[in-house]
């Protein structure tokens, strides 16, 4: 089986899958979401985020949302994303991963103060 | 105008980046400037952008994305040859008109830079040919052989030196100033001294060496110019790729005491003193080495074939050596003081052959003097004085043409110079054998030199 183009999942993707989890959103809703959910920390840039939203897309971890599709949606022009089951599946799959490197993490001990 | 520039930077993205997201990129710039106000926010703004560029770009052009347009391999294929295209679209006429223009501009650079080579190595490549017979003759140290062996060996190397020593226009200078001022304080004739050195400076400063790529072709171009402006063929700036010695090696101590103890091994070069049969006298001389060492010895051969008939100077293999030992064979074959022409040094009192030599026979014998190509030298002075003085026949080849009649004179490590010092008076004619050589009497090739010389002797024995 070919090596899929996610594995390891980079960061950048896996914050936008994340961001997907509980809303449709488009391309600067994403970006904004992202910082939030890091404080801050990660700001994502168009390139970027475009980058990672078209080997999502190819890959089937989110999907982009027909006119028409999503009556929430405010401004028709943009292009709003969501997050398919795949894609739901693999950010649960990674968050398992980083909790079990967060377990060992702590046995060691090299954790403080409010992560543990 | 933060927008115009983020849209520049979007233009770097691949096309089918640009395509599909570069709207939505643009958007989301526009969103991010309007809600970050203020110099900081704006400044981060702008600080993420460079970022995000930086990193994504090259990530999109290595990162293809998977083929588009070509249908799924199997169907398409059908036991026909498929390729795969990335883009969809033909090539904005805008794209083609520059792309056109580019290669029209680099194949015009090409051509231009590859005839500007080829013109300017035709152009040095037979001005050295012109001169690299003296180039690589002339750099005897006038006094020895083998003292020369190092820079002789550099000078054939300055050939293949044509492309490892470039030169750069300070040094330049540096080389065609040197060789004026040496060439203003050493040639004879002033006059002539002073056109040549103006000459060369005024090409230097209108930047007609500008275009000679190294310094073995920069000697062989300024050689040329000094022979062509004095007419003289002994002017000669060489160029050695390895450092030449501070002074020449021969004047030391412990070069003399070598050089005393390889003749004393070599019998002085004197490969063979024989007596032919048919009472022919046979001398096979490799050099004419210092008298200081080697007048016995070369007295001892000229009394060993005292006796013959007739006498073969074999020089095929001699390539010169000191003027007083060459002076000496010479006057064992006249009964009275012959002028005995030598281009290094002006005519005075020891200009004259030591004739008659008490108790030799050999004045009136006849004497023939087998030559080759590489003839060089002192041993052509032997066969010019001679011919000149219709005192023996040369049966052989033309000889090399070597007068190292210039005195030699240190540049620095990788240049020196020949510059002859003194007017000779030539009174036979006024070229020697300066880079012609001298013509023998028998043209023949070398290694049929010495049964031609065999056969004429016995013939003219016979008559006799």
């Amino acid at each position: 089986m070919p090596k899929r183009k996610l594995d390891p999942l980079p960061s950048a993707a896996f914050q936008i899958l994340l961001a997907l989890v509980g809303e449709d959103l488009h391309g600067y809703g994403i970006m904004r979401q992202v910082a939030e959910q890091t404080e801050g920390r990660m700001r994502l840039g168009p390139g970027t985020l475009y980058s990672s939203i078209r080997v999502l897309l190819e890959e089937g971890l989110i999907e982009e949302l027909k006119p028409g599709d999503d009556a929430d949606s405010g401004d028709e022009r943009r292009r709003y994303y969501r997050l398919t089951s795949a894609g739901r599946k693999l950010a649960r799959s990674e968050a398992e991963r980083l909790a079990d490197l967060l377990r060992v993490a702590r046995a060691k001990k090299i954790l403080r103060g409010r992560y543990v | 105008m933060s927008e115009k520039i983020y849209a520049f930077f979007l233009r770097l993205y691949p096309t089918h980046f640009r395509e599909e997201y570069g709207d939505e990129a643009l958007q989301l710039f526009r969103d991010r400037s309007r809600d970050e106000r203020g110099f900081f926010p704006r400044l981060r703004l702008w600080l993420d952008v460079f970022f995000d560029v930086t990193i994504s770009l090259p990530r999109e052009y290595f990162h293809l994305p998977w083929p588009r347009v070509a249908a799924p391999a199997p169907q398409r294929l059908n036991e026909f040859p498929a390729f795969y295209v990335f883009q969809n679209e033909s090539p904005r006429p805008s794209a083609l008109l520059v792309g056109g223009a580019l290669s029209l501009v680099a194949l015009t650079t090409c051509w231009v830079s590859l005839n500007r080579v080829h013109r300017s190595e035709d152009s040095v490549s037979s001005r050295f040919s012109d001169s690299r017979a003296a180039s690589s003759a002339t750099k005897d140290s006038y006094r020895s052989e083998s003292a020369v062996s190092a820079p002789r060996a550099a000078a054939s190397e300055s050939g293949r030196a044509l492309t490892a020593s470039t030169l750069n226009p300070a040094e330049r200078r540096r080389i065609v100033s040197g060789t004026a001022e040496n060439l203003k304080q050493h040639y004879f004739d002033r006059a002539s001294a002073q056109k040549t050195a103006d000459l060369l400076m005024v090409s230097e400063r209108r930047g007609e060496y500008d275009a000679v790529p190294d310094r073995a072709a920069l000697a062989a171009v300024l050689t040329q110019q000094m022979r062509e402006t004095t007419g003289d063929p002994n002017l000669s700036l060489d160029y050695f790729e390895s450092p030449l010695p501070q002074q020449p090696a021969s004047q030391t101590p412990e070069a003399l005491t070598a050089y005393r103890e390889n003749m004393r091994q070599q019998n002085c070069t004197f490969e063979k003193v024989e007596i032919l049969p048919r009472n022919i006298g046979y001398l096979k001389l490799n050099s004419f080495p210092d008298p200081e060492v080697c007048r016995v010895a070369a007295m001892a051969a000229m009394t060993y074939v005292n006796h013959a008939d007739a006498l073969i100077f074999d020089l095929r293999d001699n390539r010169g050596g000191f003027p007083e030992t060459v002076q000496l064979f010479g006057s064992y074959l006249f009964d009275h003081p012959e002028y005995w022409y030598n281009p290094r040094e002006n005519t005075t009192g020891r200009s004259w052959t030591h004739s008659p030599v008490v108790g030799n026979n050999l004045a009136d014998k006849p004497v023939y003097v087998l030559t080759s190509a590489a003839t060089a030298s002192g041993a052509e002075q032997f066969c010019y004085d001679l011919k000149m003085l219709k005192r023996a026949t040369l049966i052989g080849e033309t000889t090399a043409g070597a007068a190292h009649s210039g005195v030699w004179h240190r540049l620095d490590d990788h240049f020196g110079m020949g510059i002859p010092e003194v007017k000779a008076i030539n009174p036979y004619s006024s070229n020697d054998w300066a880079e012609i050589g001298v013509e023998p009497d028998v043209k023949v090739s070398a290694p049929n030199a010495l049964d031609v010389a065999l056969k004429l002797a016995k013939n003219k024995l016979q008559k006799k």
